[in-house]
């Protein structure tokens, strides 16, 4: 079986300023989470992997960097699925976590749930000794002063150009060795966004889905656009259907354009390790390893050969 | 095509399709001239007419204990009835759903609103959705507390912010700014529910298989004269859950989901295995593939059964009026309103009609 890992850290109009910083973390998530895979790891440790690096760099918005709500705090998101069970763990609106996604895990792990929210996913994360970190560790001197700036101008505005908002959530998907494939996606959200808001990160089959017989999907955009179409399960079904993997993906990208009007993109990857990263904002930085190759893109039909992942 | 149940005001277009079936048997091929298109889709437009409105509700798929059959069965029909006046009102599906599913939270023998299950602490914690199948717009609220409707504040959600989604304390807030009326948490727990808590606390208790038992998240579809679509969903959720879980009912796909293009769906059962499957959303890719509500509905709840061992019920609804109400769990109270007629059953294979003129 052929081992196949895609990881995105956002689809939006990227600045020229954080474009070197988003492709090296993608870069550098990639060559982590293709590392699991090729000792033998499951599809669903490697996207983990893959995830944390992105929570734990601060470029991208997830876990540390995450952008602020409208009362200045930073509420987490984030899902992961396994292909093989159709076993989940999703958190939203979680604080002071630094690595959601792992909350997500054990969310599918150790309860009979499939969805923690705010104060409850705390609590869990409490009882199974989670460490939490003060939120003056996630939040960048960069976010602050972006967020000021927001709240002068507020969020009508915004509104119109979906993509220029800074929609860096980041994810991962994958195909290991036995088969399985497993999605995983994590953010912070919107800008400014209302106290307790939920986007489609965490909500199964729009941020992520992941089926071993068709495949594992992970999305970025604008989460209310993603949400209305379901957009990962659209995907999904166009794989059901037969249809190629970069097909399903542009045929989903387009109908969510049409149908809401709204960009976005997503990465998915199917059991016999066809994958794709398509996007129709502005960029995605993206990138994805494959029989000890690793792939990477920033602009449009970008894709650039890098140097053999160890 | 498995037109409406009353053919007769359709003997037009059932005679054309007698002559077509003839016609293939003749030189077994499959013709449709130009002309006999247009027959045909006038036919189907004089069939929307005749079919819509319509609204579906159920209240939740289950075990329902006997002496609660009764209870439900007319709770469900009150709801109804109090629909599709909305919709023979001439007003949207949105404000009809959005009616029948207030009149079911209302009603203290659903797990919705007042009659919520309470979570591990006691605690009534409440999920919501609406959608509106002509734009794909959609509100929903998860995990939230003393507030008598979260199918209003879930519609809120949707006509008043930018978002599709507020969750627990940020939901809370938002519908204090709204000016919705904070109830006590008490005022929303029933004897019952209590009840059924404590016994579910016992080590050996098994909330899923209890679950599946008494009592049930409340739902409504319908299509109004306009032909737009909607959905919504309201639940007190799972008993005895774990503090800020959130089933299906507020996950947009799972929960519910409306599409003028495909139809609605709103779902009821065991809250995580709807989700693994995105029930609502699977149903309606079948639906958009050609298959009936019906077919699709029990496709969907066959495949919830098959991937992941779990049991259930929808309503579903297409944009010609055909309609379903289907489950895998042993009863599920529903109750259907169309064409003056009111339909409705609690046990599999049920299908009682009245006039919804009839009081009782």
């Amino acid at each position: 079986m052929k081992a196949v890992l895609v990881v995105h850290g956002g689809a939006w109009a990227i600045p020229d300023e954080l474009a070197e910083a988003s492709v090296k973390g993608v870069k550098a998530a990639a060559s982590e989470g293709y590392r699991v895979l090729g000792t033998g790891g499951s599809a669903l440790d490697a996207v983990e992997k893959a995830v944390r690096a992105m929570e734990d760099n601060p470029v991208f918005d997830a876990g540390h960097g995450a952008v602020l709500n409208a009362d200045g705090e930073v509420e987490l998101d984030a899902i992961i699925m396994d292909g093989q069970t159709l076993g989940s763990g999703a958190v939203s609106c979680v604080q002071n976590i630094a690595n959601p996604v792992s909350l997500a895990r054990a969310v599918m792990e150790k309860t009979d749930h499939v969805m923690l929210t705010s104060r409850g996913a705390n609590l869990f994360a409490e009882r199974i000794g989670f460490k939490t970190a003060p939120t003056e560790t996630l939040v960048t001197a960069y976010e602050r002063r972006e967020w000021e700036k927001a709240k002068e101008y507020g969020a009508g505005v915004k509104e119109l150009f979906h993509s220029q908002l800074c929609h860096d959530t980041v994810g991962a998907v994958a195909v290991d060795s036995c088969g399985n494939v497993a999605c995983a996606t994590s953010t912070g959200g919107i800008r400014n966004k209302m106290v307790g808001r939920v986007g489609d990160s965490p909500v199964i089959g729009a941020g992520g889905y992941a089926d071993n017989r068709s495949g594992a999907v992970s999305c970025t955009g604008h989460g209310e656009s993603i949400l209305k179409v379901t957009l990962a399960r659209l995907i999904i079904f166009h794989i059901e259907q037969g249809k190629e993997v970069e097909d399903a993906v542009a045929l989903s990208l387009r109908y969510m354009d049409e149908r809401v009007h709204s960009g976005g993109g997503a990465i998915a990857v199917s059991p016999s390790g066809q994958w794709a990263a398509t996007f129709t904002t502005e960029r995605m930085a993206w990138a994805a390893a494959e029989q000890g190759t690793l792939w990477y893109g920033l602009n449009p039909q970008e894709r650039v050969q890098d140097k053999p992942v160890q | 095509m498995n037109c409406c149940r009353n053919s007769e005001h359709c003997s037009a277009y059932m005679d054309q399709s007698k002559r077509r079936r003839g016609r293939r048997e003749g030189d077994g091929r499959k013709s449709y001239r130009p002309s006999l298109r247009k027959e045909r889709s006038k036919r189907l437009s004089l069939c929307l007419v005749g079919m819509l409105p319509v609204l579906v509700v159920h209240g939740g798929a289950g075990q329902i204990p006997k002496e609660r059959v009764e209870m439900a069965s007319a709770g469900v029909r009150a709801a109804a009835r109090a629909g599709y006046a909305v919709l023979q009102g001439g007003r949207s599906s949105m404000d009809a759903v959005v009616e029948a599913v207030t009149n079911l939270e209302n009603n203290p023998s659903f797990n919705a609103g007042y009659g919520s299950v309470l979570n591990v602490k006691g605690e009534v914690e409440m999920d919501a959705i609406v959608m509106d199948g002509r734009t794909l717009a959609s509100g929903a609220v998860s995990a939230v507390r003393n507030i008598a409707n979260p199918i209003q504040l879930a519609r809120l959600v949707m006509e008043q912010t930018s978002h599709l989604c507020l969750t627990a304390g940020g939901a809370g807030q938002f519908a204090r700014a709204m000016g919705m009326p904070e109830v006590p948490g008490d005022s929303l727990i029933t004897e019952y529910a209590r009840m059924r808590w404590k016994k579910n606390l016992a080590p050996n208790a098994n909330p899923v298989e209890s679950q599946m038992g008494k009592m049930g998240t409340v739902g409504a579809v319908a299509v109004d004269e306009d032909g737009n679509i909607a959905c919504a969903t309201s639940t007190g959720g799972m008993l005895n859950k774990m503090e800020g879980r959130v089933g299906d009912t507020a996950c947009i796909g799972c929960g519910g989901y409306a599409d003028n293009r495909a139809g609605a769906v709103s779902p009821t059962g065991h809250g995580e295995a709807i989700m693994k499957v995105t029930l609502a959303r699977l149903i309606l890719f079948h639906m958009a593939q050609g298959m009936s509500p019906e077919e699709a509905s029990d496709l969907g709840l066959a495949t919830m059964k098959e991937r992941v061992e779990g049991l259930g019920g929808v309503v579903t609804v297409d944009p010609q009026g055909r309609w379903a109400a289907r489950f895998t769990s042993t009863q599920m109270a529903w109750a259907a309103a169309q064409g003056g007629t009111l339909h409705f059953g609690v046990f599999s294979g049920e299908d009682v009609t009245q006039d919804i003129g009839d009081p009782s």
